[in-house]
């Protein structure tokens, strides 16, 4: 017998309350991969140790992210008749502190309390008036940090499955599709290719099984809104995946995640299996006739398995190298049927969109950029976190006002965006309004959403070593101009920085740039000279500098620091060691 | 779909087949778009960008490699983007390849085999490596047309190179990453021993764990060289030889009939084998003994003169000497007492010319294929379905949904029947059922694989049947429509229910039901069977069994289908087809059938002798009891061991056709000097009925004679005519004129290529499957099987039977790589697998070191593993790896002869103190 969703959500609610408004303190400890970086798990202990020493009775439970990396291990509390406090950094050292004033008390210590949701505490500022919170519009994020990852119930008390329930009982799959399309939702993996198109080519395969795929390989440094979104709220996005093979007519949905992203696999996999004895995922989802398999599929660790046809070879047990096309995976995909591959943070969007109808989604962002950008600050940046905010705003506002600003009273130098094969924005483009093809104008994609901020002490060429010898390093080796290019690269990048460049490289580095990038079979060589072009035009003076005065404005650049990276084959060290690889 | 695509390449209007990619539809029409990890035969890769084209209307430049073509497509392939394109991907190629010749200012100048003095470094020539002059690379850069100003900075890789693995040889120094080797191992052979290693810069072809391809599943076909386009893998023989000329010719090592070009140099050596991609039996592929097996055509030792034992020694005599030597020793033995072998090696010609020199000169009908040990495996067909031969078409097996393999070690002994079995499997999932009680290579891709008590596969098929009439799986409009007897096999299978099937074979009943459902359901199917280790009293049971599973399934007369009697000589179909068989005139006409004796003698103007002939295994026991008393055998055979050699050489009179002077020529009253495939003209029958050229590749010395002109000239000199051959087309007429099947076949219709059995007639196009028009006017008779016997009784002392297994690989097994003389060699202990009840009765535990001790005196030490299925038999699986090294350290003058086949025998454990 299927669940009703009004059942679902009303025996959901029924819990929520429960803990929101019950006659226990309930203390939300964020204890995603951030939060446990920074200490939360002893955080959490020590917060048992001290309420057990005390006898105070309190639930505690564990949730995702909130995004605010800054204030990391990140506690919030809700007493019955009080509003949710967040208390940040909270180490293990400060619990007796905050449990002594906020649980045996009533005043949160100011030095702790970052503020208040729902209500004011004299004293503590409320979260909607912070800079990091008041420019956020959390869409894909909206549960993340609230609701505990574990617990499907905290999920359908949000309004969670709504908008599937609403897909399967008012709307027929082409609706869906429209929906989406109106949306103007495009992909967040990097592509911004529009989302609604990309499924109607799945929807048109009439060939069976069809597959819905979601990556979160994501390998690039700077980004982990996908983990994140993963860790703090799995939920959504397996709601998504449905109701885009609701939407297709697919029969089966892969999430897709990196060997080695513990918290996503075990929460990812967890909700799948909780929606699944709810009825969401399986036989007859809610009681229609649409059913809808999923599971989670791991992959080794190599950059280019979040390429999407790399990442269906790495899916079919194979060496993980792209695939060339056509055939699209659309026509052609996983085993050899047609498939569609998103974002983890694509996905992420389509339940509120369903939800709350594709006007409303279309309402927020730019003509041509709708929604919003989930963005990582990491780098030289005094607020490093996961922000989601509304396409639209200048990349300036976003750092200064969220981010606030460099730390140290240094300058900003340059921003890192979109990964390795994004792209190096100078300080002077820091005008751009964050859109997807204003910032592909700028020189630079969104991609991922990942910026890593560089200030004064931040040498340009260093810095492009640094992403070339990353780019070179996750090449798959497939095709020729990639592999060789990208060694060529870093070769010419590594005998720039020591010192021994020579007149004619920057001319050798575009020629073999223009060969990849129009040359390679898959974006990872399309896009591999990005880094290069962009650091070209922002900082030509540095490497001016570089050839010429053959030394480092910044100093970072000092041949002592650097061991030069092995490009080539050798006969020793690595794979070649073995046995078989004897001298004679 | 529209049958062409008319589009337009560099202003050339070009027509392509629908779903051909653009570099396809490029070749096939002559334009030159340069490629290099594009293989033709193989799935389109992307990786070289060296084909890159310009579409108008598209964006960037694609691959022409794997862009299709589409209608009115307008493909510009000499742009200035396309040529920088090409430009920069061949320039950073070059930064990794030795390339000095290529960059050379000079190398308009230089010729093929100049050696430089001053202009390019020794190692970064292209004249030191052994693809000089062949290599795809060169030819690309120079075709293009490129001037090589090489910005980059080059770099030599300096790693070892492997010349430890038998065979062939890896430089890895010279690899430009195609990846055509490993998808040539992937897609083509369905092997994977090599693969990709590493990633970036750092990317290069490898084995998986860095091992021997000892270790790694190899199974030396030799594919990865052939695709090779630089010289990265080269065959270690004859490396560095250039060839003069090549010929096509078809290969002399097993029936499968594989099309080869042969690359000979000017010294008149044969020093290269390649697989022809247009060989309709093997697609462009070889085998271990194909590609590595041939140089027994260059040996030295090769006999020059006709040997005449004089005074008990073997002195060397003209042609007219030894011929009258002949002439004189045959006349007192005419009649029964005479017998003539033919060699598995011998052409469609020689045989003919044999039966008619024994029959017509000689008057015995003791004639035969010195191979033909398994009659059955074509007799027990012909009883139920009249035909002499398979059925079907090798490479039709990709379209089969299943296949039967029953006893045959397909993979070593017919490899390339293997290929497209291996292939489907692995591509699309069709089904594999093997039935042996050996592990061989096909067991580890079959999806069933029934393992019987050896001596009691006709049981096993027999309850195969029976689980298919329980469950009423026949295909009941084909039985009624083409059987009978159907009765009369019910209730012979009556005593054969499953409880008591599998007390007697050892198979689980469930399997046995699996299996009759997937045969019965995944049609159509395909059997193949060989007859390994099946005693001679069981032969035709089993073929009439397995028929009766062809019968009943309806997989007789239909494209994919059939049946494939595995005959291991190379030429036995041919041979049987000429009439070089005891019971057979050409034709199949019966011997015994007195209007076919005179028909056939009427064409020779001659009378035949209406006794009954005697085949191979009659005549060596003809021999020993003396009732045969003169022998002429023409080349080896795999099949004289000591036992034959010793009936042999009881003869009263032998003659010996040979290329070399073996342990049978050296016991000849005359040996008479043979050509060599290479030296010889004529033809093979393979055995899917294919007939096929052998070309000549080198010349012989006037004294190095073809079995069928020595035989010509031997019976002209006994006063016999008919025999008055020019050329062995004359021969190949004579032949074709007397025979239905070969009706409308000539050499000069052979030389466009083979044609399948039957050719009635000028025009036809062959036979890819017999029966197709049904099974004739009669109807099939279905075979009663018979209750299994009681299973030969071992002897007491050595009471358990030893199934030995070859597989390719064993990766859960450790092992060592040893360097011996500068090769490489597994060294392990071997694991015999063994029954816990033998190993209770014994006193073994798991892990004991044993020795099997068999009747032969041949010993193995093994580790015991109590991980046996059957009591009374054990197992021990050896690598192919292990015989590929022992191949190649062979100094027999034709290595690929006698490769080691897996007998059943019986054998005694003992235990060996822990040392």
């Amino acid at each position: 017998m299927a669940n009703t969703y009004d059942a679902l959500a009303s025996e959901a609610r029924k819990r929520w309350e429960g803990l929101e408004k019950g006659p226990q303190p309930w203390i939300r400890v964020g204890t995603a991969i951030c939060g446990k970086a920074a200490g939360a798990l002893e955080t959490l202990e020590a917060l048992k140790a001290e309420l057990g020493r005390r006898d105070i009775n309190a639930v505690i439970s564990q949730v995702g992210c909130l995004g605010l990396c800054f204030a990391e291990p990140l506690v919030d509390i809700t007493k019955p008749g009080h509003p949710r406090v967040f208390l940040k950094n909270v180490t293990p050292e400060v619990v007796p502190a905050l449990v002594e004033s906020y649980l045996a008390g009533d005043r949160p210590d100011p030095g702790l309390a970052l503020g208040t949701l729902g209500g004011n505490i004299p004293g503590v500022p409320s979260l909607e008036d912070l800079p990091q919170w008041k420019r956020q519009v959390r869409v894909a994020t909206r549960n993340c940090g609230t609701i505990d990852p574990g617990d499907i119930h905290h999920y359908i008390a949000h309004g969670g499955f709504a908008g599937l329930a609403r897909a399967l009982t008012e709307m027929q799959p082409p609706q869906v599709l429209q929906e989406v399309t109106q949306s103007g939702l495009r992909g967040r993996g990097g592509a911004a290719f529009p989302t609604g198109t990309k499924w109607s080519f799945l929807a048109r395969s009439n060939v069976s099984p069809k597959y819905i795929l979601v990556n979160c390989e994501e390998g690039d440094p700077g980004a982990f809104n996908d983990k994140g979104i993963l860790e703090s709220d799995p939920f959504t996005l397996i709601e998504g995946c449905i109701i885009a093979g609701y939407a297709t007519g697919a029969s089966h949905g892969y999430v897709f995640i990196r060997h080695g992203h513990e918290g996503p696999i075990h929460l990812t996999r967890q909700a799948i299996a909780q929606a699944r004895s709810l009825g969401l995922v399986g036989q007859n989802i809610l009681g229609s006739k649409f059913s809808f398999e999923m599971d989670v599929v791991l992959t080794g660790e190599s950059y280019v398995s979040g390429e999407e046809t790399a990442l269906m070879e790495a899916m079919e047990g194979k060496r993980a190298m792209p695939r060339s096309r056509p055939p699209f995976p659309a026509a052609v995909g996983l085993w050899g049927k047609p498939s569609n591959i998103n974002n983890v943070k694509t996905i992420s969007y389509v339940p509120e969109i369903i939800a709350r109808g594709a006007k409303w989604f279309a309402g927020i962002g730019t003509e041509k950029s709708k929604g919003t950008a989930i963005i990582c600050f990491s780098g030289a940046i005094k607020y490093p976190g996961m922000y989601e905010v509304p396409f639209g705003l200048t990349i300036r506002q976003v750092v200064e006002e969220i981010g606030g600003g460099v730390p140290g009273g240094k300058q900003l130098k340059l921003l890192q965006t979109g990964g390795p094969l994004g792209g190096v924005l100078g300080a002077a483009k820091l005008d751009t309004v964050l859109d997807f093809d204003a910032m592909a104008s700028a020189g630079a994609i969104l991609g991922s959403g990942g910026i890593i901020v560089g200030d004064e002490t931040v040498c340009a060429v260093d810095l492009t070593r640094n992403l070339v010898a990353f780019c070179q390093f996750e090449s798959c080796g497939k095709c020729f101009p990639c592999r060789l290019g990208m060694t060529h690269l870093l070769e010419v990048l590594e005998r720039i920085i020591a010192g021994e460049g020579r007149p004619a490289d920057l001319e050798l580095m575009k020629a073999i740039g223009q060969t990849m990038a129009v040359g390679s079979l898959c974006g990872h060589g399309q896009l591999g000279f990005n880094p290069v072009q962009s650091g070209l035009q922002a900082f030509a003076e540095d490497y001016k500098m570089h050839l010429e005065q053959k030394r480092c404005p910044t100093g970072a650049c000092n041949r002592l620091f650097h061991k030069p990276t092995r490009t080539r084959p050798v006969a020793s060290g690595g794979w070649y060691a073995r046995r078989d690889y004897v001298h004679h | 779909m529209p049958d062409e695509i008319t589009f337009t390449i560099d202003g050339v209007q070009v027509k392509a087949k629908p779903g051909q990619t653009i570099l396809q539809a490029a070749i096939d029409a002559g334009v030159y778009i340069p490629y290099l990890c594009y293989f033709p035969g193989m799935k389109p890769y992307g990786a070289c960008r060296a084909c890159l084209v310009e579409v108008e209307g598209g964006r960037g430049a694609p691959a022409s490699c794997t862009t299709p073509v589409a209608p009115n497509m307008v493909v510009k392939s000499d742009t200035p983007l396309v040529k920088a394109l090409r430009k920069g991907v061949l320039e950073l190629l070059m930064s990794e390849h030795p390339h000095g010749c290529l960059s050379c200012h000079r190398i308009e100048l230089c010729g093929p085999q100049d050696i430089c003095l001053r202009h390019v470094r020794v190692t970064d020539r292209c004249v030191v490596c052994p693809k000089n002059e062949r290599c795809e690379l060169k030819d690309t850069v120079r075709l293009v047309g490129i001037s090589m100003e090489l910005p980059t900075s080059y770099n030599y890789r300096n790693l070892p190179i492997h010349t430890q693995d038998p065979f062939y040889d890896r430089d890895y120094n010279l690899c430009i990453v195609c990846a055509r080797c490993v998808r040539a191992c992937d897609e083509l052979r369905g092997d994977d021993a090599i693969c990709m290693v590493e990633r970036s810069g750092k990317a290069l072809v490898g084995t998986s764990r860095g091992t021997s391809l000892l270790e790694s599943g190899c199974e030396f076909c030799g594919a990865c060289i052939d695709v090779c386009p630089v010289g990265a893998l080269v065959e270690r023989d004859y490396k560095w030889e250039k060839a003069a000329h090549s010929v096509y010719t078809t290969c002399p090592n097993c029936a499968v009939g594989c099309q080869m070009k042969l690359e000979v140099d000017r010294w008149q050596r044969v020093i290269r084998a390649v697989g022809d991609w247009n060989g309709e039996a093997n697609h462009g592929q070889l085998c271990y003994r194909g590609k590595f097996g041939l140089d027994f055509a260059n040996k030295a030792e090769q006999l020059h003169y006709p040997l005449v034992r004089r005074d008990g020694r073997l002195v060397e005599a003209t042609w007219e000497e030894a011929l009258d030597v002949i002439a004189q020793g045959l006349a007192p033995h005419k009649g029964e007492a005479y017998a003539l072998l033919a060699s598995p090696r011998s052409t469609n010609e020689d045989a003919y010319v044999a039966q008619k020199f024994a029959r017509t000169v000689m008057g015995s009908n003791s004639v035969d294929t010195s191979t033909d040990s398994r009659p059955e495996l074509v007799l027990g067909l012909a009883d139920m379905l009249g035909v002499h031969a398979a059925t079907g078409s090798t490479w039709q097996l990709l379209g089969a949904r299943c296949t039967l393999v029953v006893n045959s070690n397909t993979t070593e002994d017919h490899n390339v029947m293997a290929v497209p079995i291996k292939q489907a499997h692995r591509k699309n999932g069709q089904k594999v059922i093997v039935v042996d009680p050996r592990e061989v290579e096909l067991t580890r891709y079959a999806d069933l694989w029934l393992r019987p008590r050896p001596g009691t596969e006709v049981a096993l098929i027999g309850g195969i049947l029976r689980a298919l009439l329980d469950e009423s799986l026949e295909d009941k409009d084909f039985v009624y429509k083409s059987c009978e007897g159907i009765e009369e096999l019910t209730r012979s299978l009556a005593h054969l229910d499953l409880v008591r099937v599998e007390g007697v074979t050892g198979v689980p009943q469930a399997s046995i039901r699996q299996a009759a459902r997937l045969f019965a359901k995944e049609r159509p199917g395909a059997i193949l069977y060989a007859l390994d280790n099946v005693a001679s009293e069981d032969r035709l049971a089993l073929v009439h069994a397995l028929v009766d599973l062809a019968l009943l399934t309806g997989n007789v007369g239909k494209p994919s289908s059939g049946l494939f009697p595995l005959r291991s000589g190379t030429n036995e179909q041919g041979a049987w087809d000429v009439g070089c068989a005891p019971s057979f005139l050409p034709g199949y006409r019966p011997v015994a059938d007195a209007a076919a004796r005179d028909e056939v003698g009427k064409a020779w103007g001659a009378s035949l002798p209406s006794a009954p002939g005697l085949g191979v295994r009659s005549v060596l026991a003809g021999l020993r009891e003396g009732r045969v008393k003169a022998v002429q055998v023409i080349g080896d055979s795999p099949t004289f061991d000591a036992e034959a050699l010793d009936a042999l050489s009881q003869a009263q009179f032998l003659v010996v056709h040979e290329h070399f002077l073996s342990d049978l020529a050296k016991r000849a009253n005359v040996v008479l000097p043979l050509s060599t495939f290479a030296q010889a003209q004529g033809s093979y029958t393979s055995l899917e009925r294919r007939v096929q050229l052998v070309r000549r590749a080198r010349s012989a010395r006037a004294e190095e004679q073809p079995a069928w002109r020595a035989l010509a000239q031997l019976a002209q000199r006994m006063g016999v005519k008919g025999f008055e051959y020019q050329d062995p087309g004359q021969v190949f007429g004579e032949l074709a004129a007397l025979m239905p099947a070969y009706r409308g076949l000539s050499h000069e219709r052979l030389s466009k290529g083979g044609v399948q059995w039957p050719c009635p007639e000028e025009g036809h196009s062959g036979t890819p499957v017999l029966l197709a028009e049904g099974l004739g006017a009669g109807k099939a008779k279905l075979t009663p099987v018979e209750s299994p016997k009681a299973p030969r009784e071992s002897p007491a002392e050595y009471p358990l039977l030893l199934a030995p297994g070859r597989v390719l690989a064993q990766t859960q097994r450790e092992m060592q790589v040893v360097s011996v003389e500068g090769l490489n060699r597994v060294q392990r202990d071997e694991v015999v697998e063994l029954h816990p009840s033998d190993a209770a009765a014994l006193g073994v535990a798991a892990g004991d070191m044993l020795e099997v001790a068999a009747t032969s005196g041949a010993r193995i030490r093994a580790v015991a593993s109590l991980t046996g299925q059957l009591p009374g038999v054990v197992s021990i699986t050896t690598l192919f790896g292990q015989l590929a090294s022992q191949l190649q350290a062979s100094s027999a003058p034709d290595r690929m002869l006698r490769v080691p086949g897996l007998e059943v025998v019986p054998v005694r454990l003992e235990k060996v103190a822990a040392s």
